[in-house]
């Protein structure tokens, strides 16, 4: 019970984007993937949501993605897209709403009329549902997209299978408080028996709530494993391409501003 | 204030309700619709050139053979019978197929400027029936002799199919829809039709050219029976259709990869869009040539006082469609009576306007 990827390769016309993944993100944990701009993120997390053609093997909880109909994957996994623009005047209940158009959210028949509403106060939008969601700041429809995508997958483990969100940047275009709603969500989902699978920027972030890391570098997987084993001196500097050293306090007492150091 | 005192603002801004639920008024308004609809026409069963009155007709369908059997006329059960009551029911078909045509395209194209009248899939379709107005008597004689009353609206759909399909093809890369690319298109696609049928107009003989210049403007004048029968098979088979795009269209509005993420069979919903486009345009096309901007202005009205969800979207279109199509023809039979404008004109002239106050609106949403 994973989302495994063998071999997986993406290529878009001639150019290789992705080559010889192989990503193991189990239920239970939070994989952040991580890399600079155009290494490949996105595109992984697209060929794990099934928007790419791709060539080798993505098994989700053992079963072929190429094997499953839209119904069936929208019942094992929901996707948060970046940022997504309406031309129609939805008001917010009825974008969360549309998270519960697969019917299995896994919520008691009771409590499925109140889940745009629950799902709305988990990312702490309490009291917006009857907002046109063109109207919202970016930072605010992001978090109604995650309010959606928790409504399709309410329950993180349905039928004795984990479920998994993928979700693309959620912290984007948030502050810091909400950065941390957004994370402990994602917490909260894997510590229910739950996967995450989590592209993100902010590597403090990573180091403060991924379980698992996979580090992106031109299309490949150079590491993964456990924030203490991914985020070091000597990776990240190689990677990201500049001297960097983890852990060390600026010099000359400059300020400086952690989630780690943030609680809500 | 000081910090800490605040109290967790209520959001501002505009509040549809408190839930953002507009169910309850969606289904308030379709009741409406189909009073007003009855209203509609039961008025315009008894108006027109003849002085029967709705009275009369009511009476005479009350009491056939009765004491008052002698109300109407034969002259005027005529009338009513095959003049009025088959105007009605392919005006509220034809309108009820623009609007739903619109509510679908633009659902499909997530944009509120798609209109099958405004990017070209009304002039395929009139290529369709142009082609076979001019050509069915000589070359496509065989062919016409064989499909009968059903040429017209046939050839109207594949005209129309076409366009649908091409523009989509046209304007839609992995999944993005660009809305300068459609309209554009859209333009290029109306000249190209209109080009093939300029080229079959120049071939038609006069009695052909007479026909065709006021099936374009668009007209219910000639409505029969025979037309009904030619037409309305195809335009209820697409409107019965549409309920089962409701759900796949409102996953469409995300856009199509998330709509896939939901769960909905994305290709299988698009090609029964277009389908279902196609087919509504193409058979009201056939029957009543170019009528425009219904397929524009009756969702976009409706978008504001229901809100967007195709559930309800979609018969709240098909009502309010034929409900002003029956006014429009109302219209364009008392402006210069006994004398009758064509109905695309009044159409036109209410729509057009209200296609720049939508541009007007949404000026800046768009990156044209």
């Amino acid at each position: 019970m994973s989302i495994e990827t063998r071999h997986l390769a993406v290529r878009i016309g001639r150019r290789a984007i992705l080559s010889d993944v192989h990503l193991t993100a189990q239920p239970g944990q939070v994989t952040a993937i991580v890399g600079p701009n155009g290494s490949g993120k996105t595109t992984l997390l697209k060929a794990l949501a099934g928007d790419l053609a791709f060539t080798g093997d993505i098994r989700i909880n053992g079963v072929a993605l190429t094997a499953m109909k839209p119904w069936q994957a929208a019942v094992h996994r929901a996707v948060l897209p970046q940022s997504t623009a309406l031309s129609f005047p939805y008001t917010v209940r009825e974008i969360v709403k549309l998270g519960l158009m697969s019917g299995r959210s896994g919520a008691r028949d009771d409590e499925t009329a109140q889940l745009p509403e629950r799902a709305l106060a988990r990312v702490d939008l309490a009291g917006f549902a009857g907002r046109f969601y063109q109207e919202l700041s970016g930072g605010e429809q992001q978090r109604v997209q995650l309010a959606r995508v928790l409504c399709q997958v309410w329950r993180p483990v349905l039928d004795g299978r984990p479920r998994y969100l993928l979700l693309d940047e959620p912290v984007s275009s948030l502050d810091i408080k909400h950065q941390l709603i957004i994370m402990n969500i994602a917490a909260e989902f894997a510590a229910a028996g739950g996967g995450v699978i989590a592209i993100l920027h902010d590597l403090n972030l990573t180091a403060r709530f991924a379980d698992h890391v996979a580090m992106m570098h031109h299309g490949s997987l150079v590491a993964a494993g456990p924030v203490a084993e991914v985020l070091t001196d000597n990776l990240v500097s190689d990677v990201f391409e500049c001297r960097i050293r983890v852990s060390a306090l600026p010099a000359g007492g400059m300020p400086f501003v952690l989630p780690q150091s943030a609680e809500i | 204030m000081a910090l800490g005192e605040q109290t967790d603002p209520a959001p501002a801004g505009r509040l549809i309700n408190a839930e953002g639920d507009r169910t309850t008024r969606a289904r308030i308004a379709i009741l409406l619709l189909v009073g007003l609809y009855c209203v509609l026409c039961a008025i315009s069963l008894g108006s027109g050139a003849s002085d029967a009155s709705l009275w009369d007709v009511v009476h005479d369908w009350l009491r056939p053979g009765g004491a008052g059997a002698d109300v109407l006329s034969q002259r005027d059960r005529v009338i009513i019978q095959d003049i009025r009551l088959p105007r009605i029911v392919l005006g509220s078909l034809v309108g009820a197929a623009l609007a739903v045509s619109g509510a679908v395209m633009q659902g499909l194209f997530r944009n509120p400027l798609a209109d099958p009248g405004i990017v070209g899939v009304a002039s395929g379709a009139g290529l369709g029936a142009i082609t076979v107005i001019v050509l069915g008597g000589t070359v496509l004689g065989p062919v016409v002799g064989l499909l009968g009353i059903y040429a017209l609206p046939l050839a109207a759909f594949c005209g129309g199919l076409a366009t649908t399909m091409l523009l989509y093809r046209v304007a839609t890369r992995r999944g993005q829809t660009s809305i300068a690319t459609m309209l554009l298109a859209g333009i290029a696609l109306a000249a190209m039709a209109g080009a093939f049928s300029g080229v079959l107009v120049y071939l038609a003989d006069d009695q052909q050219l007479r026909d065709l210049t006021f099936w374009g403007l668009g007209s219910l004048a000639g409505s029969t029976w025979s037309k009904i029968w030619a037409a309305g098979p195809i335009i209820a088979a697409a409107l019965l259709a549409t309920p089962f795009l409701a759900r796949g269209l409102d996953g469409m509005v995300l856009g199509e990869a998330a709509a896939n993420h939901l769960g909905i069979p994305v290709q299988r919903v698009k090609n029964a869009a277009i389908v279902a486009v196609a087919a509504a345009t193409g058979a009201s096309v056939a029957v009543a040539g170019g009528i425009g901007f219904i397929g524009i202005v009756v969702p976009h009205l409706l978008r504001l006082t229901i809100g967007p969800e195709h559930r309800y979207l979609l018969p709240a279109s098909a009502l309010l469609g034929a409900c002003l199509l029956l006014v429009a023809d109302a219209i364009s039979r008392m402006v210069v009576a006994p004398a009758e404008l064509p109905i695309g004109i009044v159409t036109a002239a209410i729509g057009a306007p209200f296609f720049l106050w939508i541009l007007l609106r949404q000026r800046g949403l768009l990156d044209l």
